[in-house]
Parts: structure tokens; sequence; C-alpha cells
């Protein structure tokens, strides 16, 4: 199979860069290992903001449903359900419908393969009832399924406080926030407000000493400053942040840098988002860990740039349209991540890790 | 418990279908994962680890940590997160190693 642009990943990058390749006429073909377009947003039935000015606000799961509708007026073949599994010496992607593996040749692949939630390590933690928040957002939002009953939540950042609330609005009872800070980190503070009015307690300078359980996790035991409380339940989410998911890019040979704030290793890439490898490009979480805003806009600026690579637009407004979305990038971005960014730009001719796999 | 009324999304689960784990029936309905399904039906132990052969069950729920492989319709090592259900689905723990089917050719 030959395709102009090669998408890996049909997330909300994934999906903002093939509107920008395929509304210029270019073919473009998107590989996605879920049976749906629109990765982690189908599950996310909070509000998001902020949103590039293109959209009105909305919540996650209607962001995904537009833009799968807006990818399907143009020229893009998903394949859902595959993987890419590596890639063959002429630099075709070698890509699997879990029975049989084909080659898929692109003149320009665009990666935009997203993040991992991280795991919170304690004694027994491995336990069945014991999930990353995500996992248990995507129980209740896309499988309509009841996680547990009684929970309690490890990690006090935004993204766990939707969750804690999505889990309280199907009716988990959510018996204590753990933070091992001394104060909430999410940056919305109405939402920890909101908890705390529903008298959620938040532990604070605290941790999961140990969990127990027969085949599934029952009793946790929480070590706070002065004391530890025992609690029943059988449902803990865990939210020990995100990281760009690599292995694409390893198997590319591209370079890579370490960037706290963008979430630890990521590839290199330049202002145009290509990465060190010139067919290659990144976009989304994979390019750093961002709100879902900011992340359509780095989609944008790849799509962009593959667009002028392959001539179906002039440098001239490529740069001109770049501009724009790198000033929108950072009034959007918190600014943390935006400087994180900058930061890592600056590094694109000296990477920490490259030619590591020489074979 | 599966949810029948969502808050935010309503009502969205149609079709059910019966499932088989360990050869006993059980409700599902159609889009749930394989691993939902089960813990819907208060089944969250899904299989042990390979070395110390302790409990395992969903964890990320995206396909990465391989927590909850089943055999699933006779094959092993199937994630059961990211397998959607079907009707009359025959589906065991992972208790084990894979069995590696090779298909030889003679010709």
């Amino acid at each position: 199979m030959k395709t102009d642009v090669l998408i890996i990943g049909g997330g909300p990058a994934g999906l903002s860069a093939a509107i920008e390749t395929a509304s210029r006429g270019l073919d473009v073909t998107i590989v996605d290992e879920a049976s749906k377009l629109g990765g982690q947003l189908n599950q996310q039935t909070q509000a998001l903001r902020p949103l590039p000015s293109v959209h009105e606000p909305m919540r996650g799961f209607e962001l995904a449903d537009k833009l799968i509708e807006q990818v399907k007026g143009f020229n893009v073949r998903p394949l859902l359900n595959h993987r890419v599994v590596g890639f063959y010496a002429d630099g075709s992607a070698g890509i699997t419908d879990e029975e049989n593996v084909f080659p898929v040749k692109a003149k320009k692949i665009i990666v935009a393969s997203g993040a991992a939630e991280k795991a919170v390590a304690f004694p027994k933690w491995t336990l069945p009832g014991i999930m990353t928040i995500g996992a248990a957002q995507t129980l209740i939002n896309r499988d309509f399924v009841m996680p547990g009953r009684e929970a309690v939540i490890v990690g006090s950042s935004d993204f766990a406080m939707e969750t804690a609330i999505q889990l309280m609005d199907v009716g988990i009872r959510v018996k204590a926030i753990i933070e091992k800070q001394n104060g909430a980190l999410a940056k919305e503070q109405e939402k920890v407000s909101e908890l705390s009015r529903n008298g959620i307690p938040f532990y604070f300078n605290s941790f999961i000493r140990e969990a127990r359980g027969n085949g599934q996790v029952a009793q946790i035991d929480i070590e706070l400053p002065d004391e530890v409380i025992t609690l029943n339940v059988d449902l803990i989410c865990m939210d020990g942040g995100r990281a760009p998911i690599l292995d694409v890019f390893y198997q590319l040979g591209c370079s890579f840098g370490f960037q706290e704030e963008l979430g630890g290793w990521v590839p290199q890439y330049s202002n145009t988002f290509q990465t060190d490898r010139e067919d290659v490009f990144i976009a989304g979480n994979a390019a750093g860990i961002s709100t879902q805003g900011p992340l359509l806009l780095t989609g944008m600026i790849a799509g962009i740039s593959v667009s002028e690579e392959l001539q179906a637009i002039s440098p001239a407004e490529a740069n001109e349209i770049r501009d724009a979305i790198w000033k929108e990038l950072g009034l959007l971005e918190c600014k943390e991540v935006y400087t994180g960014r900058v930061k890592h730009l600056e590094n694109f001719t000296s990477p920490v890790l490259k030619d590591q796999f020489i074979s | 418990m599966h949810i029948e009324k969502h808050p935010v999304l309503g009502r969205q689960l149609h079709t059910p279908v019966t499932i088989y784990f360990n050869d006993q029936p059980y409700q599902a309905y159609t889009q749930q994962s394989v691993a939902a399904a089960l813990m819907a039906n208060e089944i969250k132990k899904l299989g042990v680890s390979r070395k110390l052969v302790q409990s395992r069950g969903l964890f990320c729920s995206r396909g990465r940590c391989c927590s909850c492989y089943m055999t699933i319709d006779g094959e092993d090592h199937v994630r059961s997160c990211m397998t959607e259900v079907e009707d009359g689905m025959r589906i065991y723990p992972n208790m084990d190693d894979p069995e590696v089917r090779r298909e030889i050719d003679e010709d």
C-alpha cells in the first residue's frame, strides 16, 4: 500500500494533522490500534478548555466526534484495530491487523503515538481493582461499567480531580484523595473545592503503605503524617503522571532529549515538528505532555510542515500559518510546559541520545 | 455492574450478548471490552502473573500494560481490554505461558 502521509495514532493530534494535510489534497492513512478514531477524547466527559479559537467550548467526546466528522470529508483512510510493529529497510511501515503484517510506503510519517500513564508503586499495587485513573475513566465512560463501589484516588492533578468527580457522578463512593505533596496539585481549584464540598477528605503528605486482598484489593493502609489509617476499598485509581510513548521513535532511530516539563524522554524536534529523520514528524503528547487544546495545535503544525514538504502549500504560506499557530500555542499552553518545549527545541542539534541502537 | 443510565452520556447499552468465562454464561453488551464486561460481572481477577503467580486484573485499559491477558476463543495472550465482546465468546483466565502456534509450510 502507498500513501502520501502515514499518521500513526488517531487521537486529537493525529486527527488535526490529518485535517491539515488531507484538506490540501494529500492522500492520508491513519493507523490506530483502537476500534474508533478520537483516542482518549472518546471517554472524556469533562468540558475541555482552553481549546484553539477555531473550536467552541465542548466536552472531550464531542470534540472527538467533530474531528472524526471533519476527517470523513477528505481523502483519509483509517486503519482501525491496526498497529505499527516495525519498519522495513526501505522505510515502509510494517502494519499488522493482528493476523498478517503488510508494508505501507509513505512519503512522510507523522507520529502521534500519545502518552502512557505511569504507575505509583506500593506493596501489592498489582492487585486487581488497582488501576490508573485513565482506566477507571474508560470503564465508566466507554464501557459503561462500574470499576468498583468504594474508591480512593492517589494523586491530585487536574486529571485525577476530573476523574474523581466522574466516579462520584455514576455513584461510586470516593473515600479519600491521597497526595504525597503538601497540597492539591490541580490547577483548576474549583474541582478541588467541589470535591471538598462533597465531604471527600484530602490526605496531604500521605501515601499508601500497603494494599491487601485475596485475589483483588479489599483494604488499604494509608500513612498520614502522624497516624496510619485503614480503609476498606475495592478500587484504587492511581495518577502517576504520563510519559510520551516512544516505541516507534526508537524503531525509527530518532534522537532524544530529556525534558522534565514535557514528561521525561522526548524525541528531539525542530519548530516545524520535524524530527532528526527528515521524513518523520511528531505531534501531540508524544512531543511532550500537554492539554487537549495545545495537542490539537501541535498536530496542526506537523500537518502544515508535511504539506509544505510535499508541496501542497508554499513555504511562505506555511511559515505564516505556523507562526500564527505557535503564537496561539504560547497563549494556550500551560506556561511551564511551553517553556520546556522551547528549551527542548533549542537542543535539537545537540540531542542527549543519538544513534543509540547501532546494529 | 453495568451503567444502564450514564449521567452525561445517557443510555448506550442496547444490544445484550452472552459471553462465557470458565464456561459460565455472563451478560455483556456489544461495544464493551472483554475485561470491562467481566468486571461488570464482578470478575476482577483475569489471570495470574507469569513468575510469581500473583493475581492480575485490568490496569491501564489502553492495551499497553498487558496485565489483562486472557485466552479468548482459543487464542492465548489476547489483551482483553482492547477486544470487544461478541456473542458466544469463550473466555478463560491467563494462567500460563501461551501456546505458541506455528504453521509449518509443507510445500
